[in-house]
């Protein structure tokens, strides 16, 4: 029994130490994987440094503008004048650091990302009144989150139970209708946004038409909460509608092929009760494709935010990224990016985190190489 | 917890049983009027080639038939009590790992990947018995030793142990209830010669410490020759001889046995193997008269007719017309 126990310590300790190499190694790579992605943003953004003539082009301009816009300057020679210009335009160019070659200033500008130093919007402010881009994208960021977490977290667990039941009875009329009921998914979410404004909130007025909460915004903090549930609603349900279908059809599809596992089948023989076999035998070996699935879905539904976030006013980081482009405001498209690029890692990293706890063959590989 | 009635009766008796699979081409008979017996402390071997119906008939013992499987009809009655008619409830419950235990064919997959093995070995103590996580490990501890694998391997996942050992585990998983039956389906198929040796012996020694009764379902006839009190052939879905295997391996009375023993390489022996043509008929629709008819040299006009079941001693039984009333064996 002492010999079994402290096997079992052993056995705990060695997952934990493979656990942390893996982990040490996907967090080292994931780094990489946002390093080149931010700096291949800002060389593109930057067309390779071509930028910077365009730049210094408009630098002149503006110099020249002003100076000749200004009525103190009208009695000075043209050569006075034009020292003046060449001396602010070097100034600019000083302050831009233009006379420096533009491989080193990306370097720059790529730690400037990494630290999400994102630089001044130059258009666009906060709700509160800030230029700065991280004060506007983290503004926006939460509502982005939560309506999608939101919606996502739903569609995952109605559809993996809807799923499984449905594995069980493979066939029924129930089953059959979910098939057919799959090809829905083809339209997005926002598609079926514009119905349900249409019959839920201006045929039958159930809910609001769109934003995130009530105007004026109540005091409360339950009431507000209250507000912002019901404005979630419809977009919600929309996301709900275009991706249920097809997530319990796959689901089920894939829970059908691993209940045919050898092992599934040992389960049955040896007498385990079914909610038991369906709990460890096939739900367990197939949780980390299911939160792979999960999470590339999640992923895939930022592509759609900008659509649906604008067909729900919803003020998100979606809408954002709508005006910035409408605005032509680099430094927030370029910020949204940035930021995008690291949700994106922290997502891959939460899915290989779980990957490792969820199936111990990930982590042998990890620890081994 | 059964109560052993007679020591002599048999432990399990199977009677007519028959069962399909439905396929679009239309029904598949797998299993087809199989008659056997077997008693306590004996292990039976099942031969016969691949898709004769062995494995189904192990399927079906179990009731871990896939979803396209008709109803079994006939009896399968367990110290007496019919277990086909038991609902799925009361077998899961009273049969399957109390009584009847299995070892998979492709035991390499029978394991959970996600799951240690010591848990997966323990499960069916603490599902059937409701006995403590430390007392079904502490067994299984004990039933690992017993198949020759050190008990700190329970801390194992799957794919960090061999195929031997997989193999060993999945066979301490069937033995840590201590059944009364264990059905071995192809259970070294996948093994080489040495593991397979030394497989066997472990089931020899369990039998022997024991008393656990085998049914030992295979292709093949040299491993199945180790373990063997008893072996039926099957063909067809059929079983078309059952002897003692003493009298099995040297005098076989079935056509289809005999060139089944000529088709295998011996060590000791001259003669080259001499293969069976043909293939084995559909069990779609299976051929009126003797199924092995078609390739077997020795037929004549009576095999037109399905053949009786002849015994040509006591314990002997065969499926042919050869040895009616003084036929040639």
């Amino acid at each position: 029994m002492t010999e079994s126990a402290t096997g079992m310590r052993r056995g705990l300790g060695r997952d934990l130490r493979r656990l942390t190499v893996f982990t040490g190694k996907r967090l080292l790579a994931l780094l990489v994987t946002v390093l080149i992605g931010v700096y291949l943003t800002i060389v593109i953004a930057n067309m390779g440094g071509q930028v910077d003539d365009l730049r210094l082009a408009q630098i002149e301009t503006t110099a020249a503008e002003a100076v000749r816009a200004d009525p103190a300057f009208h009695d000075l020679p043209s050569e006075e004048r034009n020292e003046l210009i060449e001396e602010q335009v070097a100034l600019e160019v000083d302050r831009l650091r233009l006379d420096e070659p533009f491989i080193w200033r990306s370097f720059d500008y790529l730690y400037q990302a990494m630290i999400l130093d994102l630089g001044r919007a130059e258009e666009m402010h906060s709700d509160a009144g800030s230029r700065e881009v991280y004060q506007i994208i983290v503004e926006r960021l939460p509502a982005t989150l939560l309506l999608f977490g939101t919606a996502n977290l739903l569609v995952f667990f109605v559809a993996v139970f809807a799923a499984l039941g449905l594995s069980r009875r493979y066939g029924s009329a129930m089953d059959q209708s979910v098939i057919g009921l799959a090809p829905s998914s083809a339209a997005p979410g926002w598609f079926y946004g514009i119905f349900l404004i249409l019959l839920l909130a201006f045929i039958w007025p159930l809910f609001p038409t769109g934003g995130m909460v009530a105007v004026p915004p109540p005091e409360d903090g339950w009431a507000y909460a209250a507000s912002v549930l019901r404005h979630m609603a419809l977009p919600v349900l929309a996301m709900f509608i275009s991706q249920i279908f097809i997530s319990i059809y796959s689901w089920r599809t894939f829970f059908l092929i691993h209940s045919s596992e050898d092992y599934v089948e040992m389960a049955r023989a040896k007498g385990l009760p079914d909610r038991l076999i369906e709990q460890r035998y096939i739900l367990r070996p197939t949780l980390s494709p299911i939160v792979t699935s999960f999470l590339l879905m999640l992923i895939g539904l930022w592509s759609g935010a900008i659509i649906l976030e604008q067909v729900f006013n919803w003020p998100g980081l979606g809408t954002l990224l709508f005006e910035a482009i409408g605005h032509r405001d680099t430094p927030v498209i370029i910020g949204s990016v940035v930021i995008f690029a690291y949700l994106l890692a922290i997502t891959v990293f939460v899915l290989d985190f779980l990957y490792a706890i969820l199936d111990p063959r990930v982590r042998i590989e990890g620890g081994r190489s | 917890m059964a109560v052993t009635a007679n020591p002599d009766s048999p432990l399990l008796e199977i009677e007519d049983l028959r069962m399909q699979y439905r396929t679009e081409q239309g029904p598949v008979n797998a299993v087809d009027g199989v008659n056997l017996e077997i008693r306590r402390n004996e292990a039976l071997v099942v031969l016969g080639e691949s898709g004769c119906g062995k494995s189904s008939l192990a399927k079906v013992l179990l009731r871990t038939l896939p979803r396209n499987a008709g109803r079994p009809s006939g009896q399968v009655r367990l110290d007496g009590r019919d277990v086909l008619a038991l609902s799925e409830d009361r077998f899961r419950r009273e049969v399957r790992w109390v009584r009847i235990a299995l070892v998979m064919q492709a035991a390499m997959n029978a394991l959970n990947p996600v799951v240690r093995v010591g848990e997966q070995v323990a499960e069916p103590l603490r599902i059937h018995r409701g006995w403590s996580r430390r007392a079904a490990m502490a067994r299984a501890a004990e039933a690992f030793e017993e198949v020759g694998i050190a008990a700190d391997f329970l801390q194992r996942y799957p794919h960090e142990l061999s195929g031997g050992m997989r193999q060993r585990a999945v066979l301490a998983m069937a033995l840590v209830t201590d059944p009364d039956l264990v059905i071995l389906d192809e259970p070294t198929s996948a093994l080489d010669v040495l593991t397979q040796a030394s497989i066997m012996n472990v089931l020899k020694g369990i039998k022997r410490d024991r008393g656990t009764s085998f049914v030992l379902i295979t292709h093949d006839v040299a491993t199945s020759s180790e373990l063997a009190d008893r072996v039926a052939l099957m063909y067809a879905g059929q079983v078309v001889e059952e002897a003692p295997a003493e009298a099995f391996f040297t005098a076989p009375a079935h056509p289809y046995s005999q060139m089944l023993m000529a088709s295998v390489p011996r060590l000791r022996q001259e003669a080259a193997p001499v293969p069976i043509p043909g293939r084995p008929p559909s069990l779609q629709d299976p051929p009126a008269g003797c199924r092995f008819a078609a390739r077997c040299p020795r037929r004549f006009e009576r095999c037109a007719d399905d053949p009786a079941v002849f015994h040509p001693d006591e314990r002997h039984r065969v499926r042919c017309w050869l040895h009616d009333a003084g036929g040639t064996g």
